[in-house]
């Protein structure tokens, strides 16, 4: 099993160092801004192993279990090694979920929305570059630093290179190239890196310091070999918890060979244009892979998805939802049936991140992979 | 002689099939089911020595919520691939099969040669589930196997909003405490289960012809509802209930025959 610090281990090592950590919700935010302040971002999908009850008190029962958790888990000190809380405007519910937070409950930490725009114009962009300069003031406030141009460059280009190991691990992993299509030469020694564990890895980038996440990659590729086994299917979705998912479709005889999941594959950044800093980050975002809480089209998510199937040889694809999430339940039923016209069967299952995996589920990813194979 | 034999261990009972070498249903047994899951297969098996002899050799496929309990088997399979391959050697011909069974329900869209092309399932809530009838029966005092045709009698029907299982027996115990007879409520709920099952089949979209599975079909209300709410003539297999087993007995059969 690779070896990877747990979320408060990492906190507590880069507080220590002197720096801040930031609780951030799901899911775009400009991650080389809030680390040129020395402020460490530590993502907030939930988490799943919480008392949902103490968020519940302030949510409808209709609301999303990242949003009730995450509330549950600030209530009962989760979050209280954090210095900041940052709420991105990802849907209706994070939005609630900031209002929620700077209006009633009122965390001793300072809270910041982002606000995200729904598109990919120009005006788009200086939108959300107007965010991350309100944001930049913000962080200015309650740090006394006023990082320079050239110091969030160099942390722009870390993190750009961070994200371009985490492309490299994707493709090793699913022999195929996200530019050509075409095979990498795949990595032979060592223990086999299972899907529970690849999936560790790549979501260590929600926590660890872009530095040790580079290393942690490297270590990885270099270490572990990386075998393609089973009925290669895409994972879309949210997050997959509880993780176990990712070992009930391997021993159903899976492979997830790439995934749109809004924590891993939907942040699979490409290189950013500008030298301006701000609007580089906000052009990464803008012109990521699509998703929808972007606003991006379905007919955009279908050509992905379909690129992906492609270039991947995937079978099929596994909507994996959390009960209640609008924005990617909005668009199933019409994307479902764009991918059935074009000959890729696809399953949704939806699941609530605090429960146990269901029998149920397994049974239904299951019939899914046999239909498959 | 039976050259393969199919185990469903289902949620209200487990089932079991033999088939000759053609594939024909040729022996079946059916218990309610037992929360021992390990026992009852071994007393299955033990039935089929009893009547065939040794079963040494014989695949063994297994399927439904407790397959993987199944210990013997050759091979586990889900219930949506036996189903429809039970279905199908059985009819001939593929559509759109609906499985109401006692803790979920599913709506397979079968293709010309058998296989599954897509499927749903209600698998979270009783609702649209043999479970729901089988409760508000207790509460009605009307046997299980009667329902259906106490329904049928009822010329009119009362409306039930709850799609809760819980809260529709809540509101049946409303409905009596105002005097609503027993028939017009039982009509009702029969319409809100099938509503619930036409919805799955329009979430896949309906492939004709419609054909029914699973120990509900027995129940001559549903049948009847759901062609009136999809305007389709339904189909049953001989062994509805029996299909899950036969399908696995069916893939044990093509495991035998390498």
């Amino acid at each position: 099993m690779v070896k990877i610090p747990k979320r408060h281990e990492v906190c507590r090592k880069f507080k220590e160092q002197g720096g801040k950590v930031a609780a951030v919700l799901p899911i775009h935010y400009p991650r080389a801004l809030l680390r040129a302040f020395d402020i460490l971002p530590v993502e907030v999908w939930g988490p799943p192993q919480v008392d949902v009850s103490y968020g519940g008190a302030h949510l409808q029962p209709y609301v999303c279990s990242i949003v009730h958790n995450a509330l549950s888990f600030l209530k009962t000190g989760g979050l209280d090694e954090t210095d900041l809380i940052i709420v991105p405007h990802t849907c209706d519910s994070l939005q609630g979920f900031g209002s929620i937070l700077l209006d009633f409950v009122k965390p001793r930490q300072p809270v910041f929305p982002v606000y995200l725009p729904r598109g990919k114009r120009q005006e788009d962009v200086e939108f959300l570059v107007n965010e991350f300069k309100s944001l930049y003031r913000g962080l200015e406030k309650i740090t006394g630093k006023s990082p320079k141009t050239d110091e969030i460059l160099k942390r722009i280009e870390i993190e750009e290179k961070a994200d371009a190991k985490l492309k490299e691990l994707y493709e090793i992993r699913g022999e195929f190239s996200f530019e050509s299509g075409k095979a990498k030469s795949r990595s032979s020694k060592g223990d086999a890196l299972s899907t529970y564990d690849f999936y560790r890895v790549v979501r260590a980038r929600e926590f660890l310091p872009v530095e040790e996440f580079i290393e942690l990659a490297d270590e990885v590729i270099s270490e572990y070999s990386f075998v393609r086994e089973g009925v290669p299917v895409i994972l879309s979705g949210i997050v997959p918890e509880p993780m176990e998912v990712l070992n009930a479709i391997e021993e159903a005889g899976g492979f997830v060979v790439a995934d749109d999941l809004a924590c891993c594959g939907r942040r699979l950044y490409g290189g950013g244009k500008s030298s301006e800093p701000l609007k580089r980050m906000a052009e990464r975002i803008i012109f990521g892979p699509p998703d929808v809480t972007r606003g991006n089209l379905i007919e955009e998510r279908f050509e992905h998805l379909k690129y992906l199937a492609e270039v991947t040889g995937a079978r099929g694809i596994i909507f994996y939802t959390v009960k209640f999430c609008e924005p990617e339940l909005f668009d199933l039923p019409d994307l479902k049936n764009m991918l059935k016209s074009a000959g890729i069967p696809s399953v949704q299952v939806e699941i609530d991140i605090g429960d146990p995996l269901p029998h149920q589920t397994i049974t239904r990813l299951t019939a899914f992979l046999e239909v498959l194979a | 002689m039976i050259k393969a034999i199919g185990i469903d261990v289902g949620s209200t009972t487990a089932k079991i099939v033999g088939v000759n070498e053609s594939g024909e249903f040729v022996w079946s047994y059916i218990e309610p089911a037992d929360p021992r899951v390990e026992d009852q297969v071994e007393r299955f098996l033990e039935k089929v020595r009893e009547m065939a002899g040794s079963i040494e050799g014989i695949p063994i496929v297994a399927t439904g919520y407790g397959r993987n309990l199944v210990h013997q088997a050759t091979k586990k399979v889900t219930e949506i691939t036996c189903h429809a391959r039970g279905v199908f050697k059985q009819l001939g011909h593929g559509g759109t099969l609906v499985d109401i069974g006692g803790q979920d329900s599913k709506v397979i869209v079968i293709g010309p040669h058998g296989e599954v092309v897509d499927f749903t399932m209600n698998d979270k809530c009783a609702a649209g589930t043999g479970r729901f009838l089988e409760n508000t029966a207790g509460r009605l005092r009307v046997k299980l196997e009667e329902m259906g045709n106490v329904a049928l009698s009822a010329p009119e029907e009362v409306k039930i909003s709850s799609t809760c299982t819980v809260f529709a027996e809540s509101e049946i115990i409303s409905m009596i405490a105002h005097g609503v007879r027993v028939e017009p409520i039982l009509k009702g709920l029969h319409r809100s289960l099938v509503k619930r099952i036409v919805a799955m089949i329009r979430s896949v979209g309906l492939v004709p012809p419609l054909m029914l599975s699973g120990g509900v079909v027995k129940n001559p209300a549903i049948r009847k509802m759901i062609e009136e709410e999809t305007g389709e003539k339904v189909i049953l297999p001989d062994h509805p209930q029996f299909m899950g087993a036969y399908g696995a007995a069916l893939i044990g059969l093509k495991l035998g025959k390498g």
